[in-house]
């Protein structure tokens, strides 16, 4: 049979050392869900970026429909019918999804047709582009394939979800039948995840071979046909799905059996930790994001908040510690009134903050890990001493950091090594001890395990769990309906900036959280009052 | 007393003259280990290759453009050289400024501006430094010390205006810190041209009055240029290095500069940090500024900077805006500058030459892609030579060739236009298509050796020309030209047609 994609004793190593892909070889049959399955860090999307044409091996074969291939850049796999659709978006955020569609590969001139307009002759580029005559193919192809979108809306404004329909759509303008998505689900919800999983179903009858990268063990158990696990940059096997389990799956990309839920004990909530009253906060573009939030988290208790990305948990969080001022309402933390309050004022009450996003506000990669575990904290004794705590006190943060790291068992090479060097896991681990460390009276996590392997993500949660424990009152944010049931003691739901149900998590079915937050109110239970 | 006892005694006795030794041993010890560290650090090692590489390379293509402009590059650099290590106390002296100005750009990098304003921040500073340098009265020592703090002072102010609006309006503080600077200069021009002018006959430049000499910084080593100043500036570079490594404020600064946004998330004030990192910077090109005007000058004379202000964004460039790198960057560029002076008058070649080498190291430094595409392509050759001897040196030959051949037509367009206008038309035929070659040369492409050949053909024609109008001194150019282009062009083209058809291709 002519396998879609073959590739053969492909090997990558990074500069620096790094041995992304030892010897792996694969072939994908034509026409199948490949689902590439593995913890972050094991070489899922290195390899796939070899077979794009993003990145180049070291040593192995390519062949992409049979015939060898030497792929100089993802023109090359493109040309061939390789699409991808990567984790984190390849688009422009200030252009129309139309200029970012056919960016690469703009229609010019109107006499010829779309199809064959790409030229690569040089005085063509100074040809008019054709826009509209590109919306109409996109528009075509969005209704053929139910991915509608409007092709003239600036992609900044459109949601998580309708950017990855427009990541979808430039494969398919250029006419790819073998697709990788890499992590698709990581942004969708739960309803969003259901409209993808038809639409790849669609796919497949149509004979697209669809190669799914993931390291949740859920889907490849609905979707694939075979799924293939990749652990520290060797392939572990291959198998039919029929044939497997998740926890067989779970075995073979960690080297152990895992653990699936989380071990916790009742809840012993104390006296309320943090009281949000009617909170109005604006984004930046003077839209209402949160409106009139009102709710009340306890000591020892975590209070998980469900909903969709861009409902107003990322600029609740932020009005709450301080990196945005709200336009109005209350926010009190053991009776403190903090709303409008700088960030470090706030931290100084007794708040710490896991930023959703750990490269952009988590950590400052250039940074030393010492460095990064003393940030936040660095202009305090024991941190810094002499005249007015103005000089740092190496030998205190190494100290700190070393124990840190210890208690936390962070992989690391060296604490004065650059936390570049660091994987995602470990990354966000850092971030997790830092802010811990301070023994903070409420702690923000938002989206504390995003991007995260099972091995990380297990490890997160009984360290949050061990913080309630103590006492520690936890407001947790999460598009994970899994992680907010299982770690929560009380779950939130928000829509629209507000909070349109409370649920006790052993109460509530996922379906009906998921239409909760939709935005689907009837249908769903009663709403309890906001405490 | 037991042995034991008095040994002890003895140990103690002995102790406190070791301590400061074995402490002083101790600090020597962590300095050699933290450069070994660095040494061994591919980074840091791959910096110094690449930065001595962009050195090397800038005066190659000088020399070049030496040899086309007739003068001789081997004299040239040696009188460079010879110069630069005679005249010490010169290269130190013309580095002193260049250290101040080059830690003001560095400082402000490590919060992620771009100071682009040292030149108006130095006038400023030199200002301030003659206005209380001749105006006050004040004993020795102290005299001085007020001049730099008020000049520290103004090129504080200088440069914490376009910080703040910088952070609390997002103006880009490329553009105001330049404007600021022709602000000051010709603010400065006016103040000394008309009130600060210094009373009496009609002078040619404008200038204040001579400082009192309480205020002047002494020579250094008996030298007639080489002033106090350049130990404030030492101390400058350990300040800075002390600040930017060692104090919060210096965490604070490089968090902003890394990533504004996890800074701030932390706590970190980014607008703040931002605002003052600039106004450090003017006050380290204010106090350059002050320090010449008390060692060297004496007085505030109008446009006394040579461009003091921008070579130091050079210098910083070239020092990887690390404070040590900063030194030896200026170090480096006064050697050249004094090594200039000495260059011109030796062997006559202009001291906009070494202008030329600054800026060639410049664009070096600032593009390590270069260096790492000539190393990609000196590993490629060597391969191809080993692989096909013929068709390796014959490409690298023709490659040459061709640059070589368009220059030489650039140099003698001149000649042939005056003659007749078409053999100036054909000269500048050759100029184009030899660059075309060249392009196709480098871009590996096939046709390359045939555009070479057709562009070696055209230089017959050219050598034909120049016998005809009689000039035997192109014939000798030309003809040259054209018999090496047509030997290495045909010499690629056959051993590619060789090689591909052994390959079975066509």
């Amino acid at each position: 049979m002519i396998y879609a994609v073959e590739l053969e004793n492909i090997s990558k190593t990074f500069p620096g050392g790094v041995r992304a892909n030892k010897n792996i070889t694969l072939r994908i049959e034509q026409g199948e869900v490949h689902a590439l399955l593995g913890e972050n860090g094991a070489g899922k999307t290195t390899l796939m970026n070899i077979l794009y044409g993003l990145l180049s091996k070291d040593e192995g074969r390519i062949l992409i429909k049979g015939e060898e291939v030497d792929l100089r850049s993802p023109y090359d796999a493109i040309v061939r019918g390789v699409g991808m659709v990567h984790q984190h978006f390849k688009l422009i955020p200030t252009l129309t999804v139309t200029e970012n569609v056919v960016l690469g590969l703009e229609p010019v001139g109107t006499v010829r047709g779309i199809d064959e307009a790409f030229s690569e002759k040089h005085l063509s580029k100074l040809l008019p582009i054709n826009y509209h005559g590109a919306a109409e193919k996109i528009k075509q192809i969005a209704e053929e394939n139910g991915l509608d979108v409007d092709p003239y809306a600036k992609v900044q404004d459109i949601s998580v979800g309708l950017q990855q329909r427009v990541e979808i759509i430039k494969t398919l303008y250029r006419a790819a039948d073998i697709l990788i998505l890499d992590e698709p689900t990581s942004v969708l919800t739960p309803q969003e995840v259901d409209e993808l999983f038809v639409t790849l179903g669609k796919f497949k009858k149509a004979g697209r071979t669809i190669i799914l990268i993931t390291h949740k063990l859920r889907e490849p158990m609905i979707l694939a046909d075979r799924i293939t696990v990749l652990r520290d940059g060797a392939l572990v096997g291959t198998v039919d799905r029929q044939d497997t389990s998740p926890a067989d799956l779970a075995k073979m990309m960690v080297g152990r059996p895992v653990v699936f839920t989380v071990e916790k004990g009742p809840a012993n909530p104390g006296p309320v930790v943090l009281s949000v009253e009617d909170l109005r906060v604006e984004d930046n573009r003077g839209l209402m994001r949160v409106d009139g939030v009102s709710l009340e988290v306890r000591a020892g208790e975590i209070l998980g908040i469900a909903g969709v990305e861009g409902n107003g948990q990322t600029e609740l969080v932020e009005a709450i510690a301080g990196l945005r001022k709200p336009k109005g309402g209350i926010i009190r933390v053991d009776g403190v009134d903090i709303a409008g309050k700088s960030p470090r004022e706030v931290r100084a009450a007794g708040v710490s903050h896991i930023p959703e996003d750990r490269h952009k506000r988590g950590l400052i990669l250039g940074f030393t890990i010492a460095e990064n575990l003393t940030l936040g904290r660095h202009y305090e004794p024991p941190y810094a001493t002499g005249p007015l705590h103005s000089l740092l006190d190496r030998k205190a943060s190494a100290e700190l950091s070393n124990k840190l790291v210890d208690d936390f068992s962070i992989r690391v090479s060296g604490i004065d090594a650059e936390a570049t060097t660091l994987s995602g896991g470990n990354q966000q681990k850092v971030v997790v001890a830092r802010e811990l460390a301070s023994r903070p009276k409420l702690v923000l996590a938002a989206q504390p395990t995003r991007g995260l392997d099972v091995g990380a993500t297990e490890y997160i949660h009984s360290v949050l769990i061990a913080m309630r424990d103590q006492g520690t009152a936890v407001l947790l944010v999460s598009a994970e309906l899994d992680e907010i049931r299982s770690l929560s003691d009380r779950i939130a739901v928000i829509f629209g900036g507000r909070i349109v149900a409370l649920r006790d998590p052993e109460q509530a079915a996922p379906e009906e959280l998921g239409l909760l937050m939709a935005g689907h109110l009837d249908g769903a239970q009663e709403e309890g009052s906001v405490q | 007393m037991s042995d034991l006892d008095a040994g002890n005694q003895a140990v103690q006795e002995q102790r406190p003259p070791e301590s400061i030794l074995n402490r002083l041993k101790r600090y020597v010890e962590k300095v050699l280990n933290s450069v070994d560290s660095m040494m061994r650090n591919p980074a840091f090692r791959k910096q110094i290759i690449w930065t001595s590489a962009s050195i090397v390379l800038a005066m190659l293509v000088a020399a070049i453009i030496m040899v086309l402009t007739g003068y001789n590059p081997a004299l040239a650099y040696i009188a460079l050289i010879r110069g630069a290590v005679v005249q010490w106390d010169r290269v130190l002296f013309y580095a002193t400024p260049l250290i101040f100005t080059g830690l003001s750009v560095a400082l402000a990098f490590k919060c992620g501006l771009f100071n682009i304003g040292p030149e108006g921040q130095l006038y400023m500073g030199a200002m301030a430094a003659a206005i209380i340098g001749y105006m006050v009265s004040l004993p020795i020592v102290v005299h001085p010390l007020a001049c730099l703090t008020v000049a520290a002072l103004a090129g504080f102010g200088y440069g914490f205006v376009p910080g703040l609006l910088k952070a609390y309006r997002g103006a880009h503080e490329v553009v105001t810190t330049m404007m600021l600077s022709y602000t000051a200069i010709l603010f400065t021009q006016w103040l000394v041209t008309y009130p600060l002018k210094e009373p009496g006959e009609f002078q040619w430049i404008a200038q204040t009055p001579l400082l009192f000499p309480t205020a002047w910084l002494p020579h250094l080593f008996g030298s007639d240029f080489l002033h106090a100043g350049l130990i404030i500036a030492l101390f400058a570079v350990v300040g800075v290095h002390f600040l930017i490594n060692r104090t919060v404020l210096g965490y604070e600064l490089r968090a902003v500069g890394l990533n504004a946004e996890a800074a701030r998330t932390a706590g970190i004030n980014p607008k703040w940090n931002i605002a003052l990192s600039l106004g450090i910077a003017g006050a380290l090109a204010g106090v350059g500024g002050g320090a010449e005007i008390l060692g060297y000058h004496h007085r505030f004379r109008d446009a006394w900077s040579t461009g003091l202000g921008w070579d130091g964004i050079t210098v910083a460039v070239l020092g990887h805006n690390n404070p040590w790198g900063v030194l030896l960057g200026a170090i480096f560029f006064g050697a050249l500058r004094a090594g200039g002076n000495s260059m011109q008058v030796n062997t006559g070649v202009p001291q906009e030459m070494v202008t030329v080498i600054q800026g060639l190291i410049v664009v070096f430094v600032a593009a390590p892609r270069i260096i790492d595409w000539l190393e990609k392509r000196g590993i490629d050759y060597s391969a191809w030579i080993r692989r096909s001897p013929m068709g390796g040196i014959g490409h690298l030959a023709t490659t040459v060739w061709a640059a070589g051949s368009a220059i030489e037509a650039m140099i003698i367009i001149s000649f042939f236009l005056e003659k007749t206008p078409f053999a100036g038309l054909l000269v500048a035929l050759a100029i184009i298509v030899g660059f075309y070659a060249l392009t196709k040369l480098l871009a590996q492409n096939p046709a390359g050796p045939v555009v070479s050949l057709f562009t070696a053909v055209e230089w017959i024609l050219i050598a034909t020309v120049a016998a005809l109008l009689g000039s035997s001194d192109m014939v000798y150019f030309t003809a040259p030209t054209a018999v090496i282009g047509i030997a290495v062009s045909l010499m690629t083209v056959m051993s590619s047609r060789a090689s591909t058809q052994k390959a079975g291709g066509n």
